[in-house]
């Protein structure tokens, strides 16, 4: 713990005389011809648009060329970020998922946002932000990257099947109670297995946001020490998995096991009524229910009676490598400007269905009538606009993320088998925090 | 006898050069550095190295997740290679009979060979998945592959159907080479169909036996982690972890660099110690023509 705070007092040290050195901006050519890299992990009809949102870029600013490159998943993207950067042909600007955020800090490979911002002056004007977004990717006062693809959990539900089970169509269940009432009236009503979700651990991480926890220690990771343990296995967790494993051992819940087909698939084709998902599912989940004449309704996801939080952004953001030139640096800043502005936004929001990051671009959707059209899309904006901002629902930050999530699913599915909660969580957090014990010490 | 002989002493150096480099660069200098990685601890970011001797062999051999999962495969190969053996020997033995439209039945049940993993796995995610597979719809258990008891076995049919067209390949063609005059000869002694399989055509398959037993071995141990990624992600609870998808998960996924090369230099070596057992023990009864 000495050695923490005494390198933290190092590079606050560092950090300011670089600050006071660097007084006056930094003076670039800003019309000198240059080319950066692009390297995102959105596959699909997204690699068009991506690359339509860049060509508009390059017409606005004919001398740069952005090479945009869709490189896989997040995992493949940051791995071949990561040998690019030792063989020195890295991109200028990369995307990245959400919960790599804490390990990219601390990676030595990237520069923060803000820190470029400053030296070129172009301010990023983060009040336009929504609070859940901008809060997220801030770490110590610092945004270190851009939002990009965000999106929240949802819950949807199917209208014909509430209103055969004589459940209010327009007001869906919001708190943990509710849900299991809801659930236990369709189920009479003849729906075997009323709700369901994909087993991940981001449901479980979502609901104690919601109750005000911290997910790890060290103000949820975000005190300037790299967090030491995790702390899902408190009240929060417990409550949020009682019930989760309560309407699966009353046969509630149906376990469709990991990935994001089956509960959509289960969704669609009626063998359940309410569905947590993505946010960003809104047209695709609206348009299977259609094909079956079903009209389909969303709702916020569910919390604790009383419980104060709010949800966390999930997704990802654009993160600028940090062995550049002063122009690739100025480029890349702009091409993140011009992606986040409003217009940007709203492309990209209508074309999959995250969140435009913006609430300048929220205006203008509501102005063109779109919510009207959509109004699913509403309530996830207001599920996230309800948010209040606390270290707690800014999302814990962690370097071994990917693994903790994994022995958190591990630990639902030994629930589901038959091992008490309690036993389980801590189980799983004793395993999350050797993996955490060993990361911290790689790092240092 | 004469052996033939290069003028120039050095040309069959020079004509191996493409060959070895390729092996050297493709092959044994990632072997090298994996074997010397298990040795350090190193930065999930920039690499960065530090000496720290047989740590990464303690934890794992301390982690009693990564034991079970050692059993785990042991379990999964023998199954594999048992279950894929008898039923590729039965179908190519079926397969050899003369019968109307043989060609076309041959070829259906040698194509899954050409399919990837991955797409096998979503094959039988199709049949088995908990929400709309076929198999649920039409037994009504869902539980399939969210069970525990019934995944791995879901995921060991997968794994033996995947690799049956080319057992089945093998197995055709040996079984052409045996000599009709021996089953004739056989015959005509008063042997019946079951022995004349048991003691003559199966003695001339043991040499393709023990081949595909050795590549079997090395293919349930090595190529299975898509079908398993596609299927159960290693769940439920770890029960479908072999030893291929953690090594997998704990590079690709954790960065864990050390660690993960030094559960790589387990699994060759364990490799290779099963496959030399294997040649010590079984080869001996082996029947070469």
């Amino acid at each position: 713990m000495k050695k923490t705070l005494f390198f933290a007092l190092i590079a606050l040290l560092a950090a300011l005389l670089v600050t006071s050195c660097k007084g006056d901006k930094v003076k670039v050519d800003e019309n000198a011809q240059v080319s950066i890299g692009f390297w995102h992990a959105m596959s699909g009809d997204r690699i068009d648009l991506i690359q339509g949102i860049v060509d508009k870029f390059m017409a606005e600013n004919p001398n740069i060329t952005v090479d945009v490159q869709y490189t896989g998943s997040y995992n493949e993207t940051l791995n071949k970020v990561r040998s690019a950067m030792k063989s020195g042909d890295a991109p200028q600007v990369f995307h990245s998922y959400e919960i790599g955020t804490l390990g990219l800090i601390n990676s030595g490979m990237i520069s923060p946002l803000d820190t470029i911002a400053e030296k070129y002056d172009l301010p990023i004007d983060w009040d336009d932000f929504f609070v859940p977004v901008q809060s997220y990717y801030k770490y110590q006062g610092v945004h270190y990257s851009m939002p990009f693809n965000s999106s929240t959990p949802l819950v949807y539900y199917n209208k014909n099947m509430f209103a055969d089970a004589g459940l209010d169509t327009e007001n869906p269940p919001s708190t943990f109670e509710e849900i299991r009432k809801a659930a236990e009236k369709l189920k009479a009503s003849g729906v075997d297995t009323p709700i369901t979700w994909n087993l991940h651990s981001w449901y479980f991480e979502q609901m104690i946001c919601l109750q005000d926890a911290p997910f790890v220690n060290d103000k949820n990771g975000r005190s300037g020490n790299l967090p030491t343990e995790v702390l899902f296995n408190g009240d929060a967790g417990r409550t949020v998995l009682d019930w989760w494993i309560g309407m699966y051992n009353d046969g509630l819940f149906l376990d469709v096991g990991p990935g994001w087909s089956n509960h959509r698939a289960a969704f669609g084709s009626g063998e359940v009524a309410m569905v947590m998902s993505s946010s960003s599912d809104v047209n695709l989940l609206t348009k299977s229910l259609a094909e079956k004449g079903w009209e389909m309704g969303t709702g916020y996801i569910p919390r604790p009676e009383g419980a104060k939080g709010g949800v966390a952004i999930g997704g990802g953001s654009l993160w600028m490598t940090n062995d550049n030139t002063p122009e690739e640096e100025l480029a890349a800043l702009k091409l993140l400007e011009y992606i986040s502005n409003a217009e940007s936004q709203i492309a990209w929001h209508k074309g999959t269905g995250y969140f435009p990051v913006r609430i300048s671009a929220m205006d203008q959707l509501k102005s063109e009538g779109w919510f009207d059209e959509n109004p699913n899309y509403l309530v996830a904006f207001n599920q996230l606009l309800d948010s209040p901002e606390t270290l707690n629902t800014a999302g814990g930050l962690l370097g071994t993320f990917p693994e903790t999530r994994e022995f958190v699913q591990n630990a639902i599915q030994e629930a589901y088998a038959g091992k008490p909660v309690q036993e389980a969580l801590d189980d799983a957090a004793a395993k999350a925090n050797a993996a955490i014990a060993d990361w911290n010490d790689l790092i240092q | 006898m004469k052996s033939s002989s290069f003028k120039n002493p050095l040309l069959p150096y020079v004509l191996l050069i493409p060959t070895f480099l390729i092996l050297v660069v493709f092959l044994f200098y990632p072997a090298f550095e994996t074997f010397r990685l298990s040795l350090f601890k190193v930065h999930p970011y920039s690499g960065a190295e530090r000496f720290a001797g047989f740590y990464n062999f303690k934890k794992i051999f301390t982690n009693p997740e990564y034991l079970s999962s050692f059993w785990r495969s042991l379990v999964f190969a023998v199954t594999v290679v048992i279950i894929g053996l008898m039923f590729s020997l039965f179908v190519a033995v079926l397969l050899n009979q003369k019968a109307r439209g043989m060609k076309l039945y041959r070829s259906f049940l040698i194509w899954p060979y050409a399919l990837s993993p991955a797409i096998a796995g979503a094959l039988f995610n199709f049949l088995f998945n908990p929400a709309n597979g076929l198999i649920g719809y039409f037994t009504g258990v869902r539980t399939w592959l969210t069970d525990s008891s019934t995944a791995m076995f879901i995921i060991i049919i997968a794994a033996v159907w995947k690799n049956l067209g080319y057992n089945i390949v093998f197995y055709l063609t040996a079984l052409r080479n045996v000599p009709t005059s021996a089953l004739e000869a056989a015959a005509i002694d008063g042997a019946g169909p079951v022995r004349r399989f048991f003691s003559i055509t199966f003695t001339y398959l043991s040499p393709i036996t023990f081949f595909l037993m050795v590549m079997n071995t090395t293919y349930a141990y090595f190529a299975c982690f898509g079908l398993i990624d596609v299927l159960t992600e290693g769940g439920p609870a770890g029960s479908t972890q072999i030893l291929i998808y953690q090594l997998y998960k704990d590079f690709f996924v954790h960065s864990k660099i050390g660690y993960a090369a030094a559960e790589s230099l387990i699994l060759f070596l364990l490799v290779v110690g099963i496959t030399m057992l294997q040649f010590q023990t079984t080869e001996k009864k082996v029947h070469y023509q």
